[in-house]
C-alpha cells in the first residue's frame, strides 16, 4: 500500500500533517515486536563467552569505570559469573544458542541477530521508555504510533496498532508505553486482552436486548444523518458517523479474527496454549499472527514488567521466562514461515538492556545487573538477512566493541523495513520537527538481506 | 552515513558553475526533489538561494553567511553531510567558489514577523468598516475589516438555543437544564444573553472549567511518571489553588507572580509553586546531579513555552534554529532557577479548603491506620502460630522465615504463585483476610497522606539557607560534563539585550525568581498579555489567532489578526489583567455570537477553508471531561462537592493488581460522580475515556488538544459503563414524566424532538434512548 488509509481514525487535525506514505519500497508490512521487560543476558543466550569460565568467582575491577549503571551496587566488590548454560550450534548458519532456548535454537536460520546494541540509561522505566519511543522520558509517541502515523492501517475492521501487556504486571508507566505522545490520539496502540473482551467496550452490553441494541443503532444512524444533511460543509459529523459503522464492525470482525479456540489441535499445541507456563505468552503470540494475518501493522507483546531482570539469580530468573516464552516465540516464527507471511512481517525479540558479566561479590546464587554497554536482540523475516549475526563484544560480554548499534538504529532499522526513512519520518511539536530515532539512526546495513 | 546529492539531472546550464562540481560528490537522496530534507534542494543555484526552512543555503559571494557552509563546516548542527564530515580540501574548495560569485542583494534580512513580536503591542485603533450596525464591541471592528477587504459577510446571529449552549459548555463545562433554557428563550430583556454570561462567570462552576485548562499547560499530575509512579499526595492544593483564583478572578499577572515567585513576591502563595515541579519526576534516578539538570531544564522550557509563547527548550543544546534565542539565552534564563529547590512545605490549610475537616479526616485516617495496624499484627501472628503447629517447626526456621516475607507479596495472585500452601482451603481465608487488613492500612495511611497541610512546593537553595547560590554554565550539547561560559541571570537577549538581570533584595531569599517574575508578569515583555488573551480566544473559538499558542515563533502560525490581538492585549492589561473582563468582552461580541453556518458558505470555505477570517462560528467537540460531567449532569447525578483530594476511578481488576509499586484503592461511588477536574491525574493510570477523547498524556504541556475521531470513542460512548448506568438514571428521571420524549431531548439538547425524531425515539426504551442521545453528533458537538 502506497497511501495511507484512515479507516480506524480519520480527523482533519491529522489529516494535514499527512505525507505520501511510504518512503521507499517496504520490505515488511507488519511488525511484531517482542518486549522482553527487565533485560536478556546477552551471555546467557546468544553471545558465549568461554573467558568468563576461567573468571568465575575472580573479583571483577570496577575502579575505571567512571559511569556505571547501577552505582550503588558496582560500588561494592563484585565477582565475574560463567553462564550456567551450555552452548551449542545450531541449523545450517551454525550460530551459537544456549540450552536456555532450545525452540528459538532450531529457528537460528531465520534469526538476524545483533550482539552490539547499546542504549542510554540504565534504570528501567528510562530504558524501557527508550526501547518503546526512542527517549529515556515519557511523552513521546511509541514506535508503534510512529509507524501507523506514517503508513496508515492496512485493514478496515481492526486496530491498526496493537499492544498486549501481560496484566500479571504491565509495563512501567503503562499505556504510555503505546501511546501516541503529541501525536494526534488515534495512532496510539489499542490494548488487546487474551479474555473474552479483548477490546474494552467492545461487546454490547449483556444486560441489552439485542433487538433493542439494533433499534439504538438505527436511531442514532437516522438522526446523525438528518443533523449532518443539514451541515454538510462540517466533515467531522460524517466522519464520526463513518466511525460508528467501524465500531459495528469491529465488534464482529475482533471476536472473528480472534477465536483461538476454533484453531486446529496442534497449532495450540505449539503455541503451548495447553501448557499454562506457555499458555499466556503463547496466546498472545498466535493472536499476534492471526492480527498480522488480518492486516494490523504493528503488534507489541511485553512480557510481565521486569520478568527478566535476574539480579538475584541468573539462573532460576532465565529458566522461568524462557519456559514461558521460547517456545511460543519459535511457534510463531514457524507458524508464519509456514504461511508464507514471514518474507513479510519483521519480528523483533529485544529487551531494554543487556546485563553483566558479574554480580556483587557478596551474593550467595549468582546474578546479572543491567548493562546498557551491550545487549543481543534478534530480527527475523521483514526482509532481514536470516542466520546472520553482526556486532562483538569485549571478551568478557561487557561492552559491544566492533559494530556497535543503537537503540535508535534498531528503530531506524525497523522503519526502515517498513518502507519508512526515520529522518523523514517527522512531526512538528514544540518548537521543531520531531522523530523516533531524534537525530537519525544508523541502518543496521549487514542484517538487512 | 548519508551521501550528498549527485546533480546529474537537468542541470544542462548549471554545469558550468564552479561549485557544482563540489556538491555533485555523494549527495544522495536527502535534498533534492519536492520532499527534500529540510525543505532544501539542491537542485539548481536558484533553489540554494531560496534555501529550505532554516532559510537560504547559499549566500552568493559571502561563504562567511551561507548556511551550507556553516552547517558542513559543524558551526551549525547538525553537522552536514549527516554522519560524516567533508575534507578540509572540499571545505576550501567550496568556500572559493560561494566567495567567487558575484554577490547579490543581502538576503539576511530579519522576519517582519519578528519585528511585530518583538516590539510591544502600541497603540492600536480599530479600524473603520462599513456594516457598523454588525459590530457590537472593537473585536467585531478588526474581524468585520477583515472580511470586508475579501468582499465577505459574516453569518448571522445563531438562535438563543445554541448562544445559551455554548456559553454554558463554553464557562460551565456542563449544559443548561431544561428549565433554564426555556426561560432564557422566553426572555424578553435585550440584556439576556450579557446577563446570562455575568451569572455564568459568577458560577463556581467556571473556575471548575476554565481551571482544567490550566493543568492542561502547566503538564499537571499527581503523581512522578516513571517506575515508581509514586504519588504527589497533597498536589490537589494546588489545583484547587488554580480553580479559586480562576472564580476571585484573580489577576493574571498575579496568577504568575505567584507560581514563579510566590515565596519572594507581594503576593505570597507557596502552593502556587508547584508550578516548578509537575514535570515527570524519575524519584530512583542513578544521576541525582543529571535529575536535577532535568529538572531546570524542564523549568526553562516550559516557563518559556507557557508564559511567554516561545520554544525556549529548543536552545537547550545550540541555538534556536528559527527563533531569535541564543544557546547562552537559554542559560542565562536557567540562571534564575539555580537557587531553587524542590520541598514540601507546611503550609496550614486556609478557609476555602476547609482546614477543620481536613485536620479531622487526617486523625481519622491516621488512627484508623494505626487500629488496623495493631489487627494485621495480630493476624500475621496467628498465621506464623499456625505455621508453626502445622508445620512442627521452632521460632527461628529458615521456612518460617521464608513463609512470613511471602505474607508480604504484593497481592493473593502472586502469592499463590510462589506459595502453594496458600491455595489450601484451611490457610486461603485467614491468608485473604490478612492481606485485607494489611490493604486497608495502605489505604487508610494514602488518605491520611493527602490531608496532610503540606504544600508541594520549592525552596531557596540560597543564602540564608545556604551559603551561596550554584553557578550556572552554559552546557554545550546541553550535556551537563561539557561546562562552557558561566552566566548570570537574565531576560531573552532579542527584546531585554544582554546584560544581566537586576536582582532585587527578596528578604530572606536570592530574589532570582522574582526578578524574573517581575518581567514575566508584566507588560515589560511583548509576550505575556498577547499569548495569554490568544489563549483566551482559543478556548472560545477552538482555535486562536495564532493558531500555535505555545509557540509565537517563526515555526509557529503567523497570527490571522495582528491588530486585533494586539489592542486585545493592551485591555487585557488596562483592565487590570482580568480575565473574566475578556470572557465578558469576547462572548458579547457579533463575532462571537455567529451562527457556524454562513449564507455565503460555499464560496467562503473555497476561499478561506479554515475560517482564519472568522466568517462563522467554528465547531467544537466536547472536551473528554465536559462529556464525561455533562452525562452525569443529564442524569441528574453529577456530585457538585468541590475541591479536597483527588478521586480514584474504578479500574478493571487486573489492572488494578497489576502496579508494582502501588495499589489501586478506588473512591466510593458517590464520589466517583463529581466533576473530572477531581479525579486523580496520575500518570500511569489514565482515566480511559480520557484517554480515548484526547485528554492530555500529562507529561508534557499540552497547549491544545486535538480532536481526533477513532471508533474505540463509538464503543465507549456506546457500550460503556458511565453511557449505560447513566442512562438508566435518566430513564429514572423521565419516570412519570408527561411527555417523557419531549423532556429527554430538553434534557440532552435543550430542544423538542422533531417529528421525525420523535417516531424514532418512541421505539426505544428511555434508557436506549438516552444512550442513543448521549452518541448524537448534536450533544457531542457544540454549534
Amino acid at each position: 500500500m502506497n497511501r495511507r488509509q484512515f479507516t480506524f481514525g480519520l480527523s482533519a487535525a491529522a489529516l494535514s500533517h499527512l505525507e505520501a506514505g511510504t518512503h521507499h519500497a517496504a520490505k515488511a508490512d507488519a511488525c511484531i515486536f517482542l518486549a522482553m521487560l527487565g533485560g536478556v543476558s546477552q551471555i546467557d543466550t546468544f553471545d558465549p563467552k568461554p573467558k568468563l569460565v576461567d573468571l568465575d568467582g575472580k573479583i571483577m575491577d570496577w575502579s575505571k569505570e567512571k559511569k556505571t549503571d547501577q552505582p550503588n551496587l558496582f560500588a561494592k566488590p563484585r565477582k565475574f559469573v560463567a553462564s550456567p548454560f551450555k552452548f551449542q550450534k545450531y541449523g545450517q548458519s551454525g550460530r551459537e544458542v544456549s540450552e536456555l532456548l532450545p525452540h528459538t535454537a532450531k529457528m537460528v536460520d531465520e534469526l538476524a541477530v545483533c550482539r552490539s546494541v547499546q542504549s542510554d540509561n540504565g534504570n528501567h522505566p528510562a530504558a524501557v521508555f527508550q526501547m518503546n519511543t526512542g527517549f529515556i522520558i515519557p511523552g513521546n509517541p511509541s514506535m508503534g504510533a510512529w509507524v501507523t502515523y506514517g503508513l496508515g492501517t492496512g485493514n478496515q475492521n481492526l486496530p491498526a496498532f496493537v499492544a498486549m501487556p501481560d496484566f500479571r504486571s504491565i509495563p512501567f508507566s503503562g499505556a504510555q508505553q503505546w501511546g501516541s505522545g503529541y501525536l494526534p490520539a488515534e495512532f496510539q496502540g489499542t490494548v488487546l486482552r487474551a479474555t473474552s473482551e479483548p477490546i474494552r467496550d467492545l461487546a454490547s452490553p449483556g444486560n441489552v436486548a439485542p433487538e433493542a441494541i439494533k433499534a439504538e443503532r438505527e436511531a442514532l444512524r437516522g438522526m446523525n444523518g438528518s443533523f449532518a444533511a443539514l451541515r454538510a460543509d462540517y466533515p467531522d459529523l460524517r466522519a464520526r458517523m463513518d466511525s460508528y459503522e467501524l465500531a459495528y464492525r469491529m465488534q464482529l470482525e475482533v471476536p472473528r479474527v480472534l477465536s483461538i479456540e476454533a484453531e486446529p489441535e496442534q497449532v495450540k499445541e505449539a503455541y503451548g496454549l495447553n501448557d499454562p507456563v506457555t499458555a499466556s505468552f503463547g496466546r498472545r503470540c498466535l493472536m499476534a499472527r492471526k492480527l498480522v494475518e488480518a492486516g494490523v501493522r504493528f503488534v507489541e507483546i511485553f512480557t510481565p514488567s521486569q520478568s527478566w531482570d535476574a539480579h538475584g539469580d541468573i539462573r532460576k530468573n532465565h529458566e522461568k521466562n524462557a519456559r514461558e516464552t521460547d517456545k511460543p516465540i519459535a511457534a510463531l516464527l514457524a507458524d508464519l514461515k509456514q504461511r508464507g507471511m514471514l518474507k513479510k512481517t519483521l519480528v523483533v525479540y529485544m529487551g531494554e538492556f543487556g546485563r553483566t558479566p558479574d554480580t556483587p561479590a557478596e551474593q550467595k546464587t549468582p546474578g546479572r545487573d543491567h548493562n546498557t554497554r551491550c545487549q543481543s536482540m534478534w530480527f527475523a523475516g521483514g526482509g532481514m538477512k536470516g542466520g546472520s549475526t553482526i556486532g562483538t563484544t569485549d571478551e568478557i560480554g561487557h561492552k559491544a566493541v566492533e559494530n556497535v548499534y543503537h537503540m535508535h538504529d534498531v528503530h531506524a532499522t525497523i522503519l526502515n523495513q517498513m518502507g519508512l526513512s526515520d529522518m523523514r519520518l517527522t512531526y512538528y511539536f514544540g518548537g521543531r520537527n520531531r522523530r523516533l530515532t531524534d537525530l537519525g539512526g544508523r541502518l543496521i546495513q549487514e542484517l538487512i538481506g | 552515513m548519508r551521501f550528498w546529492l549527485v546533480l546529474t539531472i537537468g542541470c544542462a546550464g548549471l554545469a558550468q558553475e564552479p561549485l557544482l562540481p563540489l556538491l555533485g560528490k555523494q549527495c544522495g537522496a536527502c535534498h533534492t526533489g519536492k520532499q527534500a530534507m529540510g525543505g532544501l534542494s539542491m537542485d539548481s543555484i536558484e533553489a540554494l538561494k531560496q534555501g529550505g526552512k532554516h532559510g537560504p543555503a547559499l549566500r552568493p559571494g559571502v561563504s562567511a553567511e551561507s548556511l551550507l557552509l556553516r552547517y558542513v563546516t559543524g558551526e551549525k548542527t547538525p553537522r552536514m553531510p549527516l554522519g560524516g564530515e567533508l575534507d578540509a580540501k572540499a571545505v576550501a574548495e567550496l568556500r572559493a567558489a560561494i566567495d567567487s560569485m558575484p554577490k547579490g542583494e543581502s538576503l539576511s534580512k530579519r522576519d517582519a514577523h519578528f519585528e511585530w513580536l518583538l516590539k510591544k503591542p502600541g497603540a492600536v485603533v480599530a479600524p473603520v468598516v462599513n456594516q457598523r450596525s454588525w459590530v457590537r464591541n472593537p473585536i467585531d471592528a478588526f474581524v468585520l475589516a477583515g472580511l470586508e477587504k475579501q468582499g465577505m459577510k459574516p453569518a448571522s446571529e445563531a438562535s438563543r438555543r445554541v448562544l445559551l449552549r455554548r456559553i454554558y459548555f463554553d464557562l460551565t463545562g456542563v449544559p443548561p437544564s431544561p428549565e433554564e433554557m426555556r426561560k432564557f428563550e422566553a426572555d424578553a430583556d435585550p440584556l439576556a444573553y450579557e446577563k446570562a454570561i455575568d451569572r455564568l462567570l459568577a458560577d463556581p462552576r467556571y473556575g471548575e472549567r476554565w481551571g482544567r485548562h490550566w493543568p492542561d499547560l502547566v503538564r499537571y499530575a499527581e503523581s512522578d511518571g516513571f517506575a515508581i509512579d509514586g504519588e504527589r499526595p497533597t498536589a490537589w492544593r494546588y489545583r484547587d489553588y488554580v480553580i479559586r483564583s480562576h472564580n476571585e478572578d484573580k489577576p493574571y499577572n498575579v496568577f504568575v507572580q505567584e507560581q514563579l515567585a510566590g515565596d519572594e513576591g507581594p503576593s505570597r502563595n507557596l502552593v502556587a509553586l508547584g508550578f516548578y515541579r509537575f514535570a515527570p519526576w524519575e524519584a530512583d534516578a542513578n544521576s541525582k546531579k543529571q535529575l536535577r539538570q532535568d529538572f531546570l531544564n524542564d523549568v526553562t522550557g516550559t516557563v518559556g513555552s507557557v508564559f511567554l509563547g516561545m520554544t525556549t527548550g529548543c536552545a537547550q543544546c545550540h541555538d534556536h534554529k528559527y527563533d531569535p534565542i541564543p544557546h547562552k539565552d537559554y542559560y542565562r534564563l536557567q540562571a534564575f532557577f539555580a537557587g531553587t529547590a524542590i520541598a514540601d512545605l507546611p503550609v496550614d490549610f486556609n478557609e476555602a479548603e476547609r482546614p477543620k475537616e481536613m485536620r479531622r479526616r487526617f486523625r481519622e485516617h491516621e488512627d484508623a491506620a494505626e487500629l488496623g495496624q495493631a489487627q494485621a499484627d495480630r493476624q500475621k501472628e496467628a498465621l506464623k502460630l499456625r505455621y508453626m503447629s502445622s508445620m512442627k517447626v521452632a521460632k527461628d526456621d529458615e521456612g518460617l522465615k521464608k513463609f512470613l516475607g511471602q505474607l508480604n507479596t504484593r497481592n493473593l495472585f502472586f502469592l499463590e504463585q510462589d506459595l502453594p500452601l496458600a491455595k489450601e482451603p484451611e490457610w486461603r481465608e485467614p491468608i485473604r483476610v490478612y492481606f485485607e487488613t494489611r490493604d486497608g492500612v495502605q489505604r487508610e495511611r494514602e488518605l491520611a497522606r493527602r490531608h496532610q497541610a503540606l504544600a508541594y512546593s520549592i525552596r531557596d537553595v540560597s543564602p540564608p539557607a545556604a551559603p551561596e547560590v550554584p553557578e550556572t554554565y552554559v552546557l554545550s550539547g546541553g550535556d551537563l560534563n561539557a561546562r562552557g561560559e558561566k552566566v548570570k541571570a537574565g531576560f531573552l537577549s532579542c527584546v531585554a539585550g544582554n546584560e544581566p538581570a537586576e536582582i532585587p533584595f527578596a528578604g530572606g531569599s536570592n530574589g532570582l525568581r522574582l526578578a524574573l517574575s517581575d518581567w514575566v508578569a508584566s507588560e515589560k515583555n511583548p509576550f505575556t498579555a498577547r499569548v495569554m488573551v490568544n489563549r483566551i480566544w482559543q478556548r472560545h473559538w477552538g482555535e486562536g489567532l495564532v493558531r500555535t499558542p505555545s509557540d509565537f515563533g517563526k515555526n509557529g502560525d503567523v497570527p490571522s489578526h495582528p491588530e486585533l490581538l494586539d489592542w486585545m492585549a493592551n485591555e487585557f492589561v488596562a483592565k487590570g489583567w482580568s480575565m473574566k473582563a475578556m470572557h465578558r468582552l469576547m462572548l458579547s461580541s457579533a463575532t462571537y455570537r455567529q451562527a457556524s453556518i454562513n449564507a455565503e458558505q460555499k464560496d467562503y470555505a473555497a476561499k478561506d477553508p479554515t475560517n482564519r477570517l472568522l466568517w462563522r462560528m467554528n465547531w467544537q467537540r466536547l472536551d473528554a471531561e465536559v462529556l464525561r460531567d455533562s452525562i452525569l449532569s443529564i442524569g441528574g447525578r453529577l456530585n457538585l462537592e468541590m475541591g479536597g483530594p483527588p478521586v480514584l476511578f474504578s479500574v478493571p481488576d487486573d489492572v488494578a493488581q497489576g502496579f508494582e509499586f502501588f495499589k489501586w484503592f478506588p473512591s466510593s461511588e458517590e464520589q466517583q460522580r463529581r466533576r473530572s477536574i477531581y479525579l486523580i491525574q496520575r500518570r500511569s493510570v489514565l482515566l480511559p475515556m480520557a484517554e480515548t477523547f484526547d485528554a492530555p498524556n500529562l507529561s508534557t504541556s499540552c497547549a491544545r488538544r486535538l480532536t481526533t475521531i477513532v471508533a474505540p470513542q463509538a464503543l465507549t460512548l456506546l457500550n460503556g459503563t458511565l453511557t449505560r448506568t447513566e442512562a438508566k438514571h435518566f430513564e429514572a428521571r423521565l419516570a412519570g414524566a408527561k411527555d417523557a420524549i419531549g423532556e429527554a431531548f430538553w434534557l440532552v439538547l435543550g430542544r423538542g424532538p422533531t417529528a421525525d425524531e420523535r417516531r424514532m425515539s418512541e421505539k426505544l426504551s428511555l434508557a436506549s434512548l438516552g444512550v442513543v442521545l448521549f452518541n448524537l453528533n448534536e450533544f457531542l458537538y457544540v454549534e
